[in-house]
């Protein structure tokens, strides 16, 4: 066997984003193979961010052990698109970045928890979750939130179902589901009522 | 919780008393008689003159987590730090022989190493037998994958029945059967039987239940060589990381550190640092180089412990006029290689007038169980509790009744009232007997109980120190497992100078700070809280003493008023904070604290309501509402202890509905290794939930609430699903298959 499991035929796994084609073409000019370690740009909480990384890596580890100072508050807990933890914004919607090859998202606009309270102000669902203990252990909370900030963005005047179904996705152990919905219904507009 | 002699072991000699303590084991937490001074100790404020106490606390380091701040150890990153991975044993039990060499070829790839097996087989389902390290998790998965392993399979046991079987492979040199005991009199409870007006026997079974801590098990090792390290650990005890991994890195144990800031769950099963912190160490050593080795989601579920299976046979009797006469109980606890828990000795919180309890391991080559949230008593509350539900429908009582009747505690009595009420029993239609089939929806109500310890015992060194510029800083080695320790260690020291929760800085999670127990059986807030409000005490009453010196009056006319005003009654001096702090001159003020028995109490009860829907059609289960009413003498922080007891009714319900380890019994393969075949509640499945503090329990001493709040929650629902529709369930999880042929069974 002499294939390489790094080599990565393009096309093969899917890859449609234009900007991963141009940086598959730069890479490798005209054989159409993207192979071993690339670097790429990345749009991170609206600051670009250069990566290396492999073709398979995800969007998750790229975040995670790949950019400096390390953006950790996405979290890994299940790595296969089943617990919600890794949830980020990709263009405004909320994604498993553990779903999502680091090469697929450039070009596209990436937000993490990290950007929720940028300059160090809480964003108003952040400030919720502080007020209504929507924390405990606190390791599924950025999943939460970011899954609740797409929710918000989209309707600010969400329901009680819209919040329950936006983070239907995300598991918690400690139990804090409660306090995460009585969190977001106070943080819609016009508050919980 | 174990059972303890009932009185101390001899007469306490003139000026001591005994006193009873827990001291926590593998999690299991154990009571024991201490001898101490018998002098009046110092005491909690009344409630009602308490200003943060007892009130809802603001978690103060919520902003940390809420902003992706907070850095747990799968969050560390190191300068040259390696990832390290395991390769697990996929064969329950096999010899093995591996090339390492091939995985040493893979870029990236730093180092391989075998696993220490003693020369012997595997001994479970998922052991580990190798590890690496690589430059990325990527890298390091590809190094595993490289690795060549024979395996070379021996017979083995998955399953309760495989175990148990004839001539069936032994688990243990002292067979698969281990560690009987008993309690009662075998031969009274069964006459006792005869003069019964309803006889009950039946078959109780749990699966084992996942820990599903989202933060895997593992440790960061930061060793480079020398004779010096520091261990950064998802632990529930600060102090073990290091010990342990000392033997591993060849240094003194008092050369490591740990440090725990964050940890992302551990309900039981995170104390030691296991295989994965072996290896992590093994790996550092011989690469001189930080190691991050932190399972993957799939390592975890097979070898991160889990909560045991049970296998309970139960005969049970009682009069019509509602006396459970008897009981005979024969347990199997189920814990893999592990023993498995169950609470020992005598019934489960019901106190029949006869009973035989007789208990054993049942052992198999599976992931050894680990202590999880109140271990065994979830098990015991699912037989018990079903059990004294079938008794009542049986002599055509109110199961709520019955139940008053056989508790001898007050507290449950009050308990489960206004569980009852909270939840809607007494409008309910039929209490005596199962609602009718013929319809849709069939709607119905149960309880259960819970019973617990957390008390402490003296474990923490606790420092509090007051700086010149009006600074608090209260250390502590104990670590937050989420349940709320660094607010606590803030507020009970704020209350004391009359400041607010933010005034003062909580160190915790670090053998730097003082020494303190690991966090199991609800032991941390009895044993940390006394500690922290004797530190307090001790710094005002010094500072006091201080000023009254510098100010030539009498240290009792000083008083600390709302806002850290410094009062001098005899002058009516008042001197703010920071005024009273400067006179410390250059030099900080430190006193200590240490564990005072009367600030701590011991037993905690529970009763929760659970109201479901079935569908007659299709079997499925809906739940409408949960109601837990919990008490835990003082409540110290009312929003985090409502949080805990949501948690408990949370992951209780979720082992109701869901959760089931699956291991195919003829290929010894693990099917639920992940959370597509491992459901979990999710929020779209919960009830309506009301978390209740038993404001009726006026002990002013703190008790720890986490194990009693997952005690009851599975029963109940169990009951709640016979009182609407008259289905049985003996074995958990309650799936919509379970109730339509139970449905089917009722038709025919």
């Amino acid at each position: 066997m002499t294939v390489s499991r790094r080599t990565f035929l393009k096309g093969a796994g899917g890859l449609a984003a234009a900007g991963t084609a141009a940086t598959a073409a730069q890479a490798q000019d005209g054989t159409q193979r993207f192979t071993g370690k690339t670097k790429i740009e990345l749009s991170v909480n609206g600051k670009s961010v250069p990566v290396e990384v492999e073709p398979r890596t995800t969007l998750l580890n790229a975040l995670r052990n790949h950019t400096e100072p390390p953006l950790t508050g996405t979290k890994i807990v299940c790595d296969r698109g089943t617990c919600g933890a890794c949830t980020v914004l990709v263009d405004g919607e909320p994604l498993y970045s553990c779903m999502m090859l680091a090469v697929e998202a450039v070009g596209r606009e990436v937000r993490t928890v990290e950007g929720l309270s940028e300059g160090g102000e809480l964003s108003p669902l952040q400030e919720a979750f502080c007020e209504h203990d929507a924390t405990m252990c606190g390791f599924c909370t950025p999943g939460f939130l970011m899954s609740l900030t797409a929710c918000l963005e989209r309707n600010p005047k969400a329901s009680r179902e819209d919040i329950v179904s936006a983070v239907d996705g995300n598991l918690c152990r400690c139990g804090t589901q409660p306090q995460v919905v009585q969190a977001a219904l106070a943080a819609r507009a016009g508050g919980a009522k | 919780m174990s059972t303890l002699q009932e009185s101390p072991p001899s007469p306490a000699p003139t000026g001591k008393k005994w006193i009873r303590v827990t001291q926590v084991v593998d999690g299991h937490d154990v009571e024991e008689w201490m001898l101490i001074d018998d002098v009046e100790g110092i005491a909690w404020p009344a409630r009602e003159s308490m200003r943060l106490l007892n009130k809802d606390i603001r978690r103060v380091d919520a902003p940390e987590k809420v902003s992706g701040r907070a850095v747990y150890a799968h969050d560390v990153r190191l300068p040259g730090m390696l990832y390290g991975r395991l390769l697990l044993c996929p064969h329950p039990k096999a010899s093995v022989s591996l090339d390492l060499a091939p995985a040493l070829e893979v870029e990236g790839v730093e180092a391989a190493i075998e696993m220490d097996l003693g020369g012997n087989p595997t001994g479970y389902l998922g052991q580990p037998v190798a590890a690496v390290a690589a430059t990325t998790p990527e890298a390091a998965e590809d190094g595993i994958r490289a690795i060549r392993a024979v395996y070379e399979e021996s017979d083995w046991v998955v399953t309760f029945e495989q175990a148990i079987a004839e001539g069936a492979p032994q688990v243990s040199s002292r067979g698969n059967i281990v560690r009987p005991g008993e309690d009662g009199d075998l031969g009274q409870a069964r006459s006792a039987l005869a003069e019964c007006d309803a006889v009950v026997e039946a078959t109780y079974t749990l699966p084992v239940q996942h820990h599903v801590c989202l933060e895997t098990h593992g440790i960061v090792v930061d060793y480079r060589g020398g004779d010096e390290a520091l261990i950064y650990a998802s632990t529930q005890g600060t102090f073990i990381p290091g010990r342990e991994a000392a033997q591993h890195l060849g240094i003194a144990p008092s050369k490591v550190s740990t440090t725990v800031q964050y940890m992302g769950g551990g309900f039981g099963s995170k104390f030691g640092i296991g295989p994965e912190g072996q290896a992590a160490c093994l790996l550092a050593v011989e690469l001189g180089r930080p190691i991050h080795l932190l399972l993957t989601r799939s390592d975890e579920f097979l070898m991160a412990g889990n909560r045991s299976g049970s296998h309970q046979e139960l005969v049970g009797g009682a009069t019509s006029d509602g006396r459970f006469v008897s009981l005979i109980q024969r347990i199997s606890k189920l814990g893999g290689i592990g023993g498995g828990s169950h609470p020992s000795g005598r019934p489960y919180i019901y106190k029949p007038e006869k009973h035989h309890v007789s208990n054993q391991s049942v052992m198999t080559h599976t992931d050894g169980s680990r202590a999880m949230r109140a271990p065994g008593h979830p098990q015991a509350s699912f037989a018990i509790e079903s059990l004294v539900d079938e008794l009542a429908y049986a002599i055509e009582m109110d199961p709520l009744e019955f139940r008053i009747r056989n508790l001898d505690d007050p507290f449950y009595e009050r308990q489960l009232d206004r569980a009852a009420r909270e939840i809607g029993w007494y409008e309910h239609r039929h209490r005596t007997k199962p609602g009718p089939i013929d319809r849709d929806k069939a709607t119905g109500i149960g309880f259960a109980v819970a019973t617990w310890g957390g008390g402490g015992r003296p474990a923490c060194q606790v420092e509090v120190r007051i700086d010149p510029d009006g600074s608090v800083v209260t250390s502590v080695g104990s670590q937050d497992l989420g349940t709320g320790t660094r607010t606590y260690v803030a507020a009970i020291t704020a209350e004391e100078f009359g400041l607010e929760v933010a005034d003062v800085t909580p160190r915790i999670g670090s053998t730097d700070y003082g020494e303190a127990n690991a966090s199991g059986g609800s032991t941390t807030t009895s044993s940390l809280a006394p500690a922290v409000k004797d530190a307090a005490r001790n710094a005002r009453l010094k500072f006091l003493a201080r000023l009254a010196g510098n100010w030539g009056v009498e240290p009792e006319t000083l008083a600390i008023e709302t806002g850290g005003v410094v009062v001098d009654r005899s002058s009516d001096r008042r001197v703010s904070w920071r005024e009273a702090c400067a006179e410390l001159g250059s030099t900080a003020l430190v006193a200590n604290g240490e564990w005072q028995r009367d600030l701590a109490g011991n037993g905690i009860h529970g009763a929760q309501a659970a109201r479901v829907e079935v569908d007659t059609l299709t079997g499925e289960l809906r739940l409408v509402k949960m109601v837990g009413v919990h008490d835990c003498g003082l409540p110290l922080n009312r929003r985090a202890l409502r949080s805990q007891i949501n948690g408990g009714m949370i992951e209780s319900l979720s082992y109701a509905l869901f959760e089931e380890r699956v291991i195919d019994p003829y290929l010894g393969v693990q099917l639920t290794a992940d959370f597509d075949n491992y459901k979990v509640a999710m929020t779209g499945d919960l009830p309506e939930i009301e978390a209740i503090i038993d404001d009726g329990d006026d002990r002013n001493q703190v008790i720890g609430i986490a194990e009693g709040a997952i005690i009851p929650g599975q029963s109940a629902i169990a009951n709640a699903i016979f009182n609407a529709c008259g289905v049985r369930l003996r074995s958990l999880p309650f799936s919509p298959a379970k109730i339509l042929e139970g449905l089917e069974a009722l038709r025919s």
